[in-house]
């Protein structure tokens, strides 16, 4: 699968990348003031167990995040 | 209000969430703390007093924890009303700002909005305890140099350098240096918000330019804003075409970009992540299947523990307060004072006293639950759950403190920044078996199912709360298709390392909302019990003495004395304004089962509802026998208490001769009881959090209505047995 981007739903447990960008304007304040920034590596540490949500690290920091949240956020390819 | 907080300066304490502030807040103030109401903003908000090292003091005004001044939930709304209004009555004259120094690349986007605000801040920079355990080495001296504020390592956890904030904040009122904006701004704005923000300044006369720009960030809820100012801030924003949210994204990466490298010069990371614990734990608490499965365990051993913490602890203030009656009794003369202390107001405070333990040991163990960090696990297993039901995660939170009382756990809910789930959580938590219910069920599981088993009456017991849960889930689901919105919701939310509890939190909050507790619900249970007492003891006339001379008239002689008393007593009651308005109401609980005198216990039970014991007691009047029962509660299963009052409610009579208490009357009032609105001060609340009276009536009558219909159900459809 070539694109650009991806996102979390695409990394694998346990695997990283680095963000690149946001794609909803609002998301994107709420996220980056919790320090979800360009440039900040996203770990995916397991998926909910009713789904629907991430726990993810970012830069060491634990997130939880809905699925809608987690795609907004375009990773490195 | 005291006379000196008029006078005295004031401080906000502000920071991030889960920057341990709340930890600061109690180590500056301790015991000098309250929950105060803000007149600005209409909600609760923690304050305290501080004592300076001079003498002087300050009041401490705790606000809520936040990530930037672009608030999305009113809890964070709160801090930006406050602080974007001098005008505000608790403008502070000084700020606190709690940073987690082991994130502190995370924690300073806040503290740099608030310095263009030109407010003097002390920087603490919290958690100095485990930086130094984790090798973190912080230059304080060149990071108060490079945003010429003061700067203090301190520790919440272990009270490290408390005294040396304190004296910090002291200098700070004392020369009351505030930053100017103009000379040097953290953030210089661009060229579009300049425009805006420029012209803000003018046409409303501001002298701050970032507070300019954030009136126009936020003018379309800003509480303190008049009409008039709203529709200038809203000209302003679309004849220069202020794109507020790109504004504040860029704003936000532009504040980051300029104290990151501050940070680097100031902070030295070892290179090793040192929490692998916090990792550990989180792989069985959030696995997929052991998660969901650990919670449910965890709630049923909170659950257990309430029930058989009631079997131990519930005698002993029975006890307690009942040889508190005998003295106050048998010490007073013989009037109508005595009389009403004894029969009146102290029955009614032993009933909520009685359960004080209970509500203590509830809120301690949902606090222990909050300050190691397993609550907002819970949010991020049940989100999905929960938004199925119109909610969202976060109020897991809430319904499980609507176990112990609605009432804080209504104000919890302000974290959630959807309108519309936050709405149906604080209209759904009250169907949650809070613990005021708790003595009722006891009362009346055993009426209905006299001939079962403990065990059965437990597994009854238990279901209660399943019922509620079930009341509380299909009502959220019922709301959910009704109501409209188009706030965006959003889960977001931090999980915080896993620390051990400070104990001081702890019992700071328990001590709290206890307090809290008896103080709202004794007050009202005093003014019931005082109401019930009047319209039991009054009548039309002389009513009541006819009624009385007509019964020992027609006593028979080899009826024991006491029993002739308790007799007069229940005719007198018949007779009085009490009677005669339950009378009245009859005709509409008799399909529920009810007769008068229960419809006189629900009816005080509106106010709240673990009333209902107390007003049995006194309609049945048992004082003869009730003193008996208090002496042998003490060595009595949970299910065996009111054992003589439940004898005699077994034997009264419909006037058509059936017995009132049946399986079905016994069912229909345990469920009458589970889901009527019967609560005060949680209506009070409900109407605070929501700013119209329109929710809570309307929860009154939905909730109230769904009781009757339930209970008609009940009563109709169970034998009468």
């Amino acid at each position: 699968m070539q694109r650009r981007y991806r996102t979390i739903s695409d990394l694998k447990l346990n695997e990283s990348a680095l963000t690149l960008a946001f794609t909803d304007p609002a998301l994107a304040g709420k996220l980056t003031a919790m320090g979800v920034l360009p440039g900040a590596r996203i770990e995916l540490v397991r998926p909910a167990p009713f789904g629907a949500a991430y726990y993810i690290k970012v830069d060491g920091v634990r997130l939880a995040l809905r699925e809608e949240e987690a795609a907004s956020i375009l990773l490195e390819s | 209000m005291n006379e000196t907080s008029g006078k005295a300066p004031k401080v906000a304490l502000i920071g991030n969430p889960n920057s341990g502030k709340s930890t600061v807040f109690n180590q500056l103030t301790g015991l000098r703390q309250k929950t105060g109401n803000f007149p600005g903003v209409t909600v609760e908000i923690k304050e305290g007093r501080l004592r300076f090292p001079n003498g002087t003091e300050a009041l401490l005004i705790d606000l809520p924890g936040t990530y930037s001044l672009y608030p999305t939930s009113s809890d964070e709304k709160i801090v930006t009303t406050v602080l974007a209004n001098p005008k505000d009555d608790f403008f502070p004259d000084a700020l606190v700002y709690v940073a987690d120094v082991t994130h502190l690349e995370k924690h300073l986007l806040l503290f740099t909005q608030l310095l263009d605000l030109g407010l003097p801040i002390v920087l603490a920079l919290n958690m100095a305890d485990v930086a130094a355990e984790n090798g973190i080495k912080i230059n304080a001296g060149k990071l108060a140099e490079r945003f010429d504020v003061p700067v203090v390592s301190i520790s919440g956890r272990t009270g490290e350098n408390i005294q040396r904030l304190l004296l910090e904040l002291e200098k700070l009122l004392q020369n009351g240096k505030i930053h100017k904006y103009a000379q040097s701004p953290f953030y210089p704005l661009r060229e579009p918000e300049k425009q805006v923000a420029d012209a803000v300044q003018l046409n409303l006369g501001i002298e701050n330019p970032y507070q300019a720009l954030l009136l126009a960030h936020h003018h379309t809820w800003l509480p303190f804003l008049q009409k008039q100012e709203r529709e200038t801030l809203a000209a302003i924003v679309q004849t220069k075409d202020f794109q507020s949210l790109r504004s504040q994204v860029d704003e936000t990466l532009e504040r980051f970009d300029r104290f990151t490298p501050i940070v680097r010069q100031t902070v030295q990371q070892p290179s090793v992540e040192s929490s692998g614990l916090t990792d550990r734990i989180d792989a069985v608490l959030t696995n997929r299947w052991l998660g969901p499965l650990i919670f449910f365990g965890v709630m049923l051993l909170v659950f257990m523990a309430i029930f058989f913490g009631y079997d131990i602890t519930g005698g002993w203030v029975e006890n307690a307060t009942g040889a508190l009656i005998d003295v106050v009794g048998s010490s007073l003369p013989d009037n109508w004072f005595s009389s009403l202390l004894t029969n009146g107001v102290l029955p009614g405070l032993q009933g909520i006293l009685v359960f004080v333990p209970q509500i203590a040991l509830l809120f301690l163990l949902i606090t222990i639950l909050e300050e190691v960090g397993y609550m907002a696990r819970a949010v991020f297993i049940f989100d999905k759950t929960m938004r199925r039901f119109g909610m969202n995660g976060r109020s897991i939170v809430a319904l499980v403190g609507g176990g112990a009382c609605a009432v804080p756990a209504i104000m919890g809910t302000r974290t959630i920044s959807n309108w519309k789930e936050r709405l149906i959580t604080v209209m759904v938590t009250p169907f949650i078996s809070c613990s005021a219910r708790i003595p009722v069920y006891l009362v009346l599981i055993p009426v209905a199912l006299p001939t079962s088993s403990w065990w059965t009456k437990s597994l009854v017991f238990g279901g209660m709360y399943f019922f509620g849960l079930a009341a509380a889930l299909g009502a959220a689901y019922i709301f959910k298709k009704i109501l409209r919105t188009s706030d965006p919701s959003y889960l977001a939310l931090e999980l915080p390392v896993y620390r051990m509890p400070h104990w001081k939190n702890v019992w700071l909050t328990v001590w709290e909302k206890v307090k809290a507790f008896i103080g709202g619900a004794g007050k009202i249970i005093l003014y019931i019990s005082i109401a019930l007492w009047v319209l039991g003891n009054t009548g039309p006339g002389n009513a009541l003495e006819n009624a009385e001379t007509q019964v020992r008239a027609t006593a028979k002689a080899e009826v024991s004395q006491d029993s002739i008393e308790d007799l007069v007593a229940a005719k007198r009651l018949e007779a009085s304004f009490a009677g005669r308005i339950g009378k009245t109401i009859e005709p509409a609980i008799l399909p529920l089962g009810y007769d008068w005198k229960i419809g006189i216990a629900l009816l005080s039970s509106f106010a709240a509802r673990e009333v209902f014991n107390g007003t049995m007691y006194t309609i049945y009047s048992l004082e003869s026998v009730g003193r008996i029962e208090e002496e042998e509660a003490s060595n009595q299963r949970p299910f065996e208490r009111y054992g003589r009052l439940r004898q005699q409610m077994s034997r009264d009579k419909f006037s058509n001769g059936q017995r009132v208490y049946t399986l079905a009357t016994g069912i229909s009032l345990l469920i009458f009881y589970a889901l009527a609105m019967q609560c005060m001060s949680t209506l009070a609340v409900v109407r605070r959090e929501t700013g119209s009276w329109k929710w809570p009536v309307f929860q009154f009558f939905f909730m109230s209505g769904l009781a009757y219909l339930c209970a008609w159900l009940a009563y109709t459809f169970l034998p009468k047995l």
